[in-house]
């Protein structure tokens, strides 16, 4: 009887153990796909999934924090990603964290990606859409790779063919070889050394000049700050703009006294106009001149007959005497 | 008219063995029950093969590791050895070893044990003297394989993983914690559920055969050697085929 009874004793705790460990099993697998404990869902929204697939992990800066419940197709362009998350980062995850689908390694299984923002945001709810961000393509990253290594290989090639040119240059190798150059250019460059020290200089005064006229110090300070001095240059030039206006009233004044002058003359009135347009006078001015030339002429006969006159013979010959002696 | 080539045999073979199975499964509900027998059964296939079953599966789990190891390390995979062995023990090695030797010890003792009994006709006199013979020897120890290869199951995959952790740490270290981490973090319930399901039909047709076959048996000593050899033979190829079908059906309801 007691033989029996240890025997299903034994029996006993084979099955229990057995079961046991069949739970332990279920439970731990349970546990890592986030079936039990508090959970709560988040979505995201891709074009593209990437081949993710339920039960894949989901990770918040590297920490495993959830799987992947469900990927539904929503239209032609547009997937969804169901997440369980654990409740344990509920106050921690915000709703502006991005959403990434990424590969655990280089060949390892998809997983989704969430990285935290450094904006204020609130935390994230129960069925929330977490925005996501277009992940890298394999495909395109390898593409571009190959359009690339061309690019770079054609590079290397103009870069040999360039340093194939250098080198069979003669002109460049003496250059480089001229020790007396770089002495030459040792000396150019303490010279400009001492341009760029002259060069300072200027510039600093320049920059104490202007300093000066901006307190108004100096000529043009005074022209830019002196208000008196612009108000006696506004006079100067009202003054001349008065001067001016008095010139054009001068000018107009000139002009009509030419006018008039124009006018007398023409219209026959005065001396002028008798000189200038009575023909009769004209004549009469050459009779008159006729007139005195013969009268002058009658004159420098009696003046010939007072010579040889004996009365005055004397005086004539003395003033000859006189001239001879200059 | 007596039709003896072999494919006749084997399909009478067959039709039998399906009418055996049919009269277990519309008996064992219906009382009376043999429950003491049950479990006396149950400690015997259950208990008593725990630890032929425990060595080979430490074996297995150990062995397979270290065969695997040089492969992984060319592929620099290293680190996957604890998830690739327990996907292998949990979903497919343990249960399939576990059930083979399970036949290899059960079927041929249960074969041989009704055979004897058959020969000596000492299931006659059971029925003469009153007590269901099908239901006292074919009821309780079919129940008894069927429920016991799962736990006998579980517990060796156990002991399997614990033998490929130790079977890791020949050429490596690795902390039990991580070994187990990555052993779970690979598996899921699709990995589990399908292979534990299998295993109450790999003990069903353990018991089966071996009752059958016992049941059955021809008359003489020989009869007995026949059906403990056939029982293992037949039940060993019906675990294969039986696990093809688990792998088909778990395929197309999408569980794979």
């Amino acid at each position: 009887m007691k033989n029996i009874f240890f025997k299903n004793v034994k029996l006993g705790v084979f099955v229990l153990s057995g079961l046991l460990l069949l739970i332990l099993l279920l439970y731990m697998i349970g546990r890592n796909r986030n079936m039990f404990g508090s959970n709560f869902n988040l979505r995201a929204r891709f074009e593209n999934v990437q081949g993710l697939k339920a039960g894949n992990n989901v990770r918040f800066s590297g920490i495993d924090i959830g799987t992947v419940k469900e990927v539904k197709i929503i239209n032609d362009t547009l997937m969804e990603v169901e997440m369980i998350i654990d409740k344990k980062v509920k106050n921690i995850l915000k709703k502006n964290a991005i959403v990434s689908i990424t590969t655990d390694g280089l060949v390892g299984n998809k997983i989704v990606n969430i990285t935290a923002v450094k904006s204020p945001s609130l935390y994230a709810e129960e069925n929330d859409i977490l925005p996501s961000k277009k992940s890298i393509d394999t495909d395109v990253m390898l593409r571009t790779l190959s359009k690339t290594n061309n690019d770079i290989a054609e590079i290397a090639n103009n870069l040999k063919l360039t340093i194939n040119k250098l080198n069979s240059s003669e002109g460049l190798w003496t250059l480089l070889n001229d020790k007396t150059i770089s002495k030459n250019i040792d000396n150019a460059l303490a010279e400009v050394n001492s341009a760029s020290n002259n060069i300072n200089n200027i510039s600093r005064d320049i920059r104490t000049i202007t300093k000066d006229i901006k307190k108004g110090k100096g000529t043009i300070g005074k022209l830019i700050r002196d208000t008196l001095l612009s108000k006696t240059i506004e006079e100067a030039v009202n003054n001349i703009k008065n001067a001016g206006v008095n010139i054009l009233k001068l000018s107009s004044d000139l002009d009509n006294t030419v006018l008039n002058i124009d006018t007398i003359i023409n219209n026959g009135e005065g001396t002028v106009h008798a000189l200038m347009k009575d023909s009769g006078i004209v004549i009469k001015i050459n009779k008159s001149l006729d007139n005195i030339q013969e009268g002058s002429k009658g004159f420098s006969d009696n003046m010939n007959a007072l010579k040889h006159n004996i009365l005055f013979r004397g005086y004539f010959r003395k003033l000859e005497k006189s001239r001879q002696k200059q | 008219m007596k039709n003896t080539s072999s494919i006749n045999i084997f399909l009478k073979e067959v039709g039998e063995t399906s009418g055996f199975g049919w009269r277990f499964l519309t008996q064992w509900f219906r009382p009376r029950y043999e429950i003491k027998e049950f479990i006396k059964q149950c400690y015997i296939i259950g208990y008593k093969s725990l630890p032929l079953i425990g060595l080979t599966g430490f074996i297995m789990g150990l062995v397979l590791t270290m065969q695997l190891r040089p492969t992984m390390v060319d592929y620099g995979v290293e680190s996957q050895i604890p998830a690739i062995v327990g996907i292998a023990i949990i979903r497919e090695i343990g249960p399939v070893i576990t059930a083979l030797i399970f036949a290899g010890k059960i079927g041929s003792s249960i074969g041989a044990e009704l055979g004897s009994m058959k020969v000596t006709e000492q299931i006659d006199a059971m029925e003469v003297s009153g007590t269901n013979p099908f239901k006292y020897l074919v009821v309780s120890r079919i129940l008894a394989t069927t429920f016991m290869l799962p736990v006998l199951v579980i517990l060796s995959d156990t002991i399997s993983l614990y033998g490929a952790y130790l079977g890791v740490n020949i050429r490596n270290v690795t902390s039990f914690q991580l070994f187990w981490i990555q052993v779970f973090d690979s598996l899921s319930f699709n990995d589990v559920l399908p292979a534990f399901i299998k295993t109450y039909f790999f003990g069903f047709a353990v018991g089966l055969i071996g009752c059958y076959k016992g049941y059955n048996s021809n008359k003489g000593t020989e009869g007995v050697g026949k059906s403990a050899n056939s029982s293992v033979v037949v039940s060993s190829v019906l675990i294969f085929i039986i696990d093809l079908l688990a792998v088909q059906i778990t395929d197309l309801l999408g569980f794979n």
